[in-house]
């Protein structure tokens, strides 16, 4: 099969524009949560700043935006016919419901256009875990050998319409988020983007890029293989037996070098059910003895954005020989002995594993190795 | 391959009458999800062991429009009470989730949005997405409704076998 | 308080869009949630504090105070005539 590489990363975060200053954020336990006033009651989530913007749509604009630093980094011309795009969003421009056509559709053409793209994109909106499912599409466009480069760009931006709702499903923490902790009482909102390049492995030689001769190798990150399971449950409620997160990491269970992986970034929204299906999930998989981390507690719940952009930070922190800590985590609060970490460690680890969990039942697994190993 | 398809503005309460009649949840759907499953309804009722769970068959819903028609009426009920119940369905793959807990369909779901109906691009997707070593077969929808009286609604079940070919 | 039951009764009937029941369908002790009775679910416990805050001015903070006063008709009848606001 098709080896799949990324050779570009892009984010727009509240506490940095460049992976390399978003890690060294978290890794310092610094968040741009903070509580923002509203009617009837106030919120707390990570927001951009909109100063010194004054486009027509803001969340297409941190799409371009990380969409770009990922194109950059790889070299990559996105106008050719063999390079795709998939876009990864919720609920786009949905604060314009009341003026505009709000289709992610149209938003999707826009990007592409400005980005250069000229094959057609497609919007995967899978709830919570589209970022990953979209990573997914991406490396099966790859290897379905239409495409030679795949741009992913996810991206969330908040708006009454969103915070409203969780707000009515009683899911928001007026305090920063304690994943897996014995405290928390719900998720935080987040905005952000964040873009990778992917780009299929041409054995033999070197991608008109030129940055997948075989001396750069070792130094990318190579996705294995991912999937997507439905808990065939309840929309909005997780199993109560992690069947569909389970079922996903079961999937890739017997791709993974068992001494090689790291740790494994969970969704961690610090809602009550959340964090105990995935510990349920962790269990079956026979993940208990290796390390997990959230990133929530600092860029809140991003949306479109979390897969790729937790992504991003895991594979820097892989880079780094870390595992970094869960902030917002510090009494265990799941009925499952997951080995949450606390605080930053080391790791000779070369793979972690990404999970996400979304409404409709979904689940998404993925895993990343470093480029040189096995 | 099987094919089903609802006129634009069919009565989908008498629909759901004469094709199900056991699902009182129906009642609670948004547009998208009572076509969605729906049309699951027409294209699986003669199946052998129906109900067993299985992950061996996907879920892949298309539209231009998502659930556009929800979202409007949950816009609507955010100026006096936002409704929780309106909310949940704001997600275009509200859809492949009700198919899936209707049918115990444990394998993958997934929803995509793209320009227009476009056979060439919406089948190449369908074919990316047999890379899953575990999906068999494959429920494959178009449903594309921008109110709740207009709309697209079509479908297929497909085998590994049909789309590999 | 019969009164006030059929009440309750119709309002949630067309807040949960239990489509062809009427009230009389309804026993006023029946639990809602879990497979007996109506067999309502979580989000059905938010619709239903919606209904609450709308035609009663009744604020409930969290779902599981929800659970205690949605155990069946009767119950939630009595909460409300206690409790309302109008």
């Amino acid at each position: 099969m098709t080896k799949v590489f990324c050779t570009g990363c892009g984010v727009v975060t509240p506490v940095g524009d460049t992976p390399e200053a978003v890690f060294l954020a978290v890794r310092a336990g610094r968040s741009a949560l903070q509580l923002y006033p509203a009617q009837p009651e106030p919120y707390m989530a990570s927001l951009l700043s909109r100063e010194g913007f004054n486009g027509p749509s803001f969340f297409e604009h941190i799409a371009i935006e990380a969409a770009r630093k990922a194109v950059a980094q790889a070299g990559l011309d996105p106008s050719g016919p063999r390079v795709g795009m998939v876009l990864s969003t919720i609920k786009g421009n949905v604060e314009q419901i009341d003026s505009e056509d709000v289709s992610l559709a149209a938003a999707a053409t826009r990007i592409a256009a400005k980005l250069g793209v000229t094959s057609k994109p497609v919007v995967v909106s899978n709830a919570c875990i589209s970022s990953l499912a979209a990573l997914i599409q991406g490396m099966r466009m790859l290897r379905s050998g239409a495409y030679d480069h795949v741009i992913v760009v996810g991206a969330e931006v908040q708006s009454r319409f969103i915070v409203t709702g969780f707000q009515s499903l009683k899911a928001l923490s007026l305090q920063a988020c304690k994943p897996f902790d014995a405290a928390r009482d719900g998720l935080n909102l987040g905005e952000a983007a964040a873009a990778m390049v992917l780009r299929a492995e041409m054995p033999g030689q070197a991608g008109h890029d030129g940055v997948m001769a075989d001396t750069d190798r070792p130094s990318l990150w190579e996705l294995v293989d991912g999937a997507v399971r439905n808990d065939a449950n309840h929309i909005s409620g997780p199993s109560r037996t992690g069947e569909g997160s389970y079922n996903a990491l079961k999937y890739l269970l017997p791709l993974v070098n068992r001494e090689q992986l790291a740790f494994v970034n969970v969704h961690g929204t610090a809602t009550r059910y959340n964090d105990e299906m995935e510990a349920i999930a962790l269990e079956r998989a026979g993940l208990l003895d290796v390390p997990v981390n959230a990133l929530k507690g600092i860029f809140g719940h991003t949306m479109g954005a979390a897969g790729i952009l937790e992504s991003i930070v895991s594979m820097q922190a892989c880079d780094a020989g870390m595992v970094l800590p869960t902030q917002g985590f510090s009494e265990l609060g799941v009925s499952r002995p997951v080995w949450v970490s606390a605080q930053e460690m080391s790791t000779h680890g070369t793979e972690f594993i990404k999970l996400l969990s979304g409404f409709g039942g979904v689940n998404g697994a993925l895993l990343f190795r470093k480029g040189g190993a096995r | 391959m099987k094919h089903m398809s609802i006129p634009s503005g069919a009565d989908l309460g008498a629909l759901y009458r004469q094709v199900a009649g056991d699902y009182p949840k129906f009642f609670k759907m948004d547009v998208l999800s009572k076509l969605g499953f729906l049309l699951t309804e027409m294209l699986v009722a003669d199946e052998t062991d129906r109900f067993q769970p299985r992950e061996d068959r996907a879920v892949l819903v298309f539209s231009r429009e998502g659930c556009v028609a929800n979202d409007r009426h949950y816009a609507a009920s955010m100026a006096d009470f936002p409704s929780p119940a309106l909310f949940v369905y704001t997600l275009p793959n509200i859809v492949a989730g009700e198919i899936a807990i209707r049918n115990k369909y444990a394998g993958e779901t997934s929803a995509y949005v793209l320009e227009k109906y476009d056979e060439e691009q919406l089948w190449a997707l369908v074919r990316e997405d047999f890379q899953d070593r575990c999906t068999q077969s494959a429920l494959v929808a178009w449903i594309d409704c921008p109110s709740d009286t207009v709309w697209q609604a079509d479908a297929w079940l497909v085998s590994r076998e049909e789309i590999l070919k | 308080m019969n009164e006030l039951i059929n009440e309750l009764k119709l309002k949630v009937i067309e807040a949960l869009n239990l489509e062809g029941m009427t009230p009389e369908d309804i026993d006023d002790n029946a639990p809602l949630f879990g497979d007996q009775g109506l067999g309502l679910d979580s989000i059905d416990v938010l619709e239903l504090i919606v209904l609450l805050e709308k035609n009663y001015g009744i604020r409930l903070a969290t779902p599981q105070e929800g659970k205690e006063v949605f155990k069946s008709m009767a119950v939630m009848a009595e909460y409300v005539a206690a409790n309302r606001k109008k």
